[in-house]
């Protein structure tokens, strides 16, 4: 894949790389919605988000929560009835919302990419493997159909396939889940984005694919100096995958801070659950269920919008919709509360 | 490539005790007086000895009951299909048909699913359009009427009172319509294949829309445009694909029931065809020509049906396996 | 605070009962149905004719074209067409809904049987509904109904071509069942329910079927159109009975008469078309409001 720089070109590229904006992604106060029959769905509601060049960084909450939406709506594949109503996107610092759909096709592979959940539906059953990734090559490197093919073996190799030359003209259905995920990502990664959307990339898989799939992101993250955004409803893997993290509830933002932070001292109620309901071998007490379920979107409760389910919710938050606040230096939070409540975070 | 063999010869195999139920079917309701000769008799004031004494001979009426079955298949995949009661062998009868029935059932399923398909996709791509809606609308009236009642209908506006298109038969007996020959064949081809056609569309439009709107909502058609493909190619080499295979199975399924269908349409348009004939036949209690041209149309069924089942294949190879 | 979950009780029925009352085409359906059975109960009553009667024939009037009178014209012989149609509309409902209701107890039956067991029966029983699947079925209809008309001495009659329908139209329903008791069996409920001690036929008849009932009640609807449609090809054909007032009767006396008495031809088609319009109409309302998608 990527060849590693020579020391002059490599002083030149850090020279130019300093003039590059450092945000690769900002999100800002997005609004994406679904108008079904059934009302307007909420899934996004004003929802913020800013990524570093070559972080890892997650974006962690329940289903529902609107996380997916979030890697849809930046890459502006948000199926119908879905759209986005408000907000801004930059990548790079050019407004995505602005582009044309040609422009935005242009950057989907190349630029950035998303490997999705469930790789059973995510791969399409009757291609093999082989066309489904040399489809996307020769579309945006312009390669033969030899050469894609050459190419794809190598990706497969890459992501730790075993026997990539029979698995190339295999049917999805003849692989199993591990497998399946990762070629996923290494349809993900053909064109070498920068940006990479891990949509809960372990959680259809056996417990013991998934140390090893997260295992291969941790790897390819480093190798290709790729910024990737996590995203999960774990805290286990936040831990072991991210620097930075932001929680989300509802579609909106309830905390934003460095991983370690957030963990030794969460600001926000939802956190703090979030952080209890995680087992650990060490603990003693019970495992700490979050009552209630998640809300209705199309008519989200009023005022904050995790009070329904807030232990320490009074009437102000029933009221007032909490403003996301900083706490010290890139740590935020939206409660109204965050400096008297005492939270409990996690040891380790 | 081994387990597609595999896959062909598991679907030949099961042809044959399809074609055997259809024949010990026939064969059943062919013999429910008794004997043929028996049913003919009771349709027929006087029928001709000559044919009588040939058909005795045919089926072997000397012969015990399960013999007579076997004797008659034994001849039926040889091709010897008996006489009917015109006198001619069977056989020789029912080629000619067979074409001319052909001729109207492929045209119309060519038709039907060029113009079909793209309409059903245009359709779930502009879901509750007005468009979509009058499709949608067209779809369910045709196939909610009676296939022959549109032909009626059509010949009253077109032929009867417009004079623009011939009625009935294939081609005309005496003066070629529109002048030519061949374009005689083709104005007598219109109006038949027009009614066909659009009953057929109907069922292809509406689950073409139906499925692919089922497909377009799936994570692999989501990852396909999150990969950068053009729409253009995501519905068509992606979505259609996966929504094509169900289809194929109906539209082998509604080649065997218009071909089933053909007695009527045929009889509308007076088309001499195998639908047609049988008819006839029927009414006429003509037992042997009955008996063939089912025997007939079953095969024909099946063969389409085989067809079907190696275009399912080919299109989505996960049916191999199982 | 806004509640989370949905204010109305949500019984499965009860939430299907609701997407249906919003399907506009379903009811539209719905409201064409209740027409025709109001029609088919009450017609007979009403109209100015008895049926089959040539009376129209004494009274001058045969073979006159739609009048005030004769609100759908006369046939060469006599009969009102107004008048048979409505009291056509009867007969064919009745063959409609008998003969479904015949092909959904054999269909659901065989399906289940054929989808719960493993080995040689249930392998046997699928392939015999997929031979019925698959054979040309009008041919053989038709034949039977020739034979049948020509040897039963009281003529076909309708029970004898629903008996007959029925016999080579259960093999849609059967093929669905089958499908889906052979996905539902290896479901969990079924293993819970075993591990409480119920045995087969009873996890079969008490936990499956109640499961299958809504692609049934579908295709079930969608049967009555399809099984009317038949009667009237069979009909028209002049395979059916000629004393029994049918819509497909009615279309069989008007062919020959087309170039000059084309009320005959239309108004009982369009009856035709109409009813079971409302049936698919219904039927896909019903479809909607069972099987919903999962959307966002």
């Amino acid at each position: 894949m990527t060849d590693y720089l020579t020391p002059s070109t490599r002083d030149s590229v850090n020279e130019w790389a300093h003039r590059l904006p450092e945000k690769l992604l900002e999100i800002s106060n997005l609004r994406t919605y679904f108008f079904t029959e059934a009302g307007v769905v909420k899934a996004l509601d004003g929802m913020s988000l800013e990524v570093n060049k070559g972080q890892a960084v997650g974006l962690v909450g329940e289903s529902g929560s609107g996380k997916s939406v979030t890697a849809q709506s930046v890459l502006r594949i948000v199926p119908r009835p879905g759209r986005i109503v408000a907000g801004s996107i930059k990548f790079e610092g050019e407004d995505l919302l602005s582009k044309s759909d040609d422009d935005m096709r242009k950057l989907r592979g190349p630029k950035m990419a998303i490997v999705f959940q469930d790789p059973t539906t995510s791969l399409n059953p009757v291609f093999t493997v082989e066309r489904q990734l040399t489809d996307i090559l020769m579309l945006h490197r312009d390669l033969t159909k030899e050469a894609a093919s050459k190419r794809a073996l190598s990706l497969l190799e890459r992501v730790g396939i075993q026997e990539p030359e029979k698995r190339l003209k295999a049917y999805p259905h003849e692989l199993s889940g591990g497998m399946k995920q990762r070629i996923a990502i290494a349809r993900a990664l053909s064109c070498e984005p920068i940006l990479l959307f891990a949509d809960e990339p372990t959680t259809n898989l056996d417990v013991t694919i998934q140390a090893q799939v997260l295992e291969l992101l941790k790897q390819l993250q480093k190798e290709l100096n790729m910024t990737m955004v996590m995203i999960t409803h774990d805290m286990g893997i936040i831990a072991d995958m991210t620097e930075r993290v932001t929680v989300l509830y509802a579609g909106k933002v309830m905390e934003v801070a460095d991983t370690p932070t957030l963990f030794h001292s969460p600001k926000h109620p939802y956190t703090e659950a979030l952080l209890k309901a995680v087992p650990s071998v060490k603990q003693t007490r019970a495992l700490e269920v979050i009552p209630g379920n998640i809300p209705n979107l199309i008519e989200p409760p009023s005022g904050c919008v995790f009070n329904p389910r807030c232990k320490y919710a009074k009437d102000i938050c029933m009221k007032q919709e909490p403003p996301l606040e900083e706490v010290e230096e890139e740590h935020y939070v939206a409660c109204h509360f965050w400096r008297e409540l005492k939270l409990e975070g996690r040891a380790g | 490539m081994a387990s597609l063999i595999r896959y062909i010869i598991r679907r030949l195999l099961f042809m044959i005790p399809v074609f055997l139920g259809v024949a010990i079917l026939t064969f059943a309701v062919g013999n429910a007086a008794g004997n043929p000769i028996n049913l003919i008799r009771a349709g027929l004031k006087n029928p001709n000895p000559a044919v009588l004494k040939a058909l005795t001979d045919y089926y072997h009426l000397d012969q015990p009951v399960w013999k007579r079955f076997l004797y008659w298949l034994w001849d039926l995949i040889h091709g010897n299909l008996g006489v009917s009661l015109s006198g001619r062998p069977v056989i020789s009868q029912i080629w000619p048909w067979t074409f001319t029935t052909l001729e109207l059932q492929i045209l119309s399923l060519i038709l039907s699913i060029v113009i079909g398909i793209p309409v059903g996709v245009y359709s779930s791509k502009h879901q509750y359009s007005k468009a979509d809606y009058a499709i949608t609308g067209a779809a369910i009236f045709g196939y909610s009427m009676p296939t022959f009642w549109l032909g009626i209908m059509l010949i009253v506006i077109f032929s009867l009172d417009l004079g623009w298109l011939p009625s009935n038969g294939a081609v005309s007996v005496s003066y070629p319509w529109w002048g030519d020959n061949t374009l005689d064949w083709l104005a007598h081809l219109i109006l038949p294949t027009a009614v066909l056609t659009y009953v057929s569309l109907a069922t292809i439009v509406r689950l073409v829309r139906a499925n692919m709107l089922e497909v377009m909502r799936q994570d692999y058609i989501l990852a396909a445009r999150a990969s950068g493909l053009s729409e253009r190619t995501v519905t068509y080499r992606y979505a259609l694909r996966n929504a094509i295979s169900p289809i194929v199975t109906i539209i082998g399924l509604g080649f065997g029931a218009a071909m089933a269908g053909a007695p009527a349409l045929e009889t509308t348009f007076s088309w001499p065809g195998l639908g047609y004939a049988f008819t006839q036949a029927a009414l006429t209690l003509d037992i042997p020509l009955v008996e063939g041209i089912t025997i007939v149309i079953t095969v024909m069924v099946l063969i389409a049906n085989l067809i079907t089942d190696f275009v399912y294949a080919f299109i989505d190879p996960r049916v191999i396996v199982q | 605070m806004s509640p989370s979950s949905p204010k109305r009780g949500a019984g499965q029925w009860a939430v299907a009962w609701r997407r249906f009352r919003r399907n506009k085409s379903g009811l539209a359906g719905s409201a064409i149905v209740i027409f025709f059975v109001v029609v088919a109960l009450v017609g007979p009553f009403v109209v100015a004719y008895p049926a089959r009667s040539y009376l129209s024939l004494y009274e001058g009037d045969a073979g006159t074209p739609p009048s005030f009178k004769h609100p759908f014209g006369v046939e060469d012989s006599g009969i009102d067409v107004f008048s048979e149609t409505v009291q056509s509309a009867h007969n064919d409902l009745y063959v409609g809904l008998a003969a479904t209701l015949i092909t959904t107890l054999i269909g659901v039956a065989v399906g289940a049987l054929a989808g719960y067991f493993k080995g040689v029966v249930s392998d046997v029983l699928l392939g015999v509904i997929q031979m019925f699947f698959v054979i040309p079925v009008l041919l053989l209809i038709l034949l039977f109904a020739r034979v049948f008309s020509v040897l039963v001495f009281h003529g076909l009659g309708l029970t004898l071509i629903v008996l007959i329908l029925a016999f080579f139209g259960w093999s849609g329903i059967a093929f669905i069942v089958r499908g889906e008791t052979f996905r539902l069996k290896e479901m969990e409920f079924v293993q819970a329910a075993r591990s409480l001690g119920a045995g087969s036929y009873r996890i079969l008849f008490r936990h499956i079927v109640p499961n299958i009932l809504s692609p049934v009640i579908v295709i079930a609807t969608l049967n009555i159109a399809g099984f009317i449609l038949t009667e009237v090809v069979v009909s028209f054909l002049g395979f059916g009975d000629p004393n029994t007032s049918t819509w497909g009767l009615l279309l069989n006396e008007g062919f020959p008469y087309v170039r000059t008495d084309w009320w005959v031809s239309i108004f009982p088609g369009l009856a035709v078309v109409f009813c079971v319009l409302g049936f698919n109409l219904m039927g896909d309302g019903l479809s909607d409001a069972l099987n919903p998608r999962l959307r966002e």
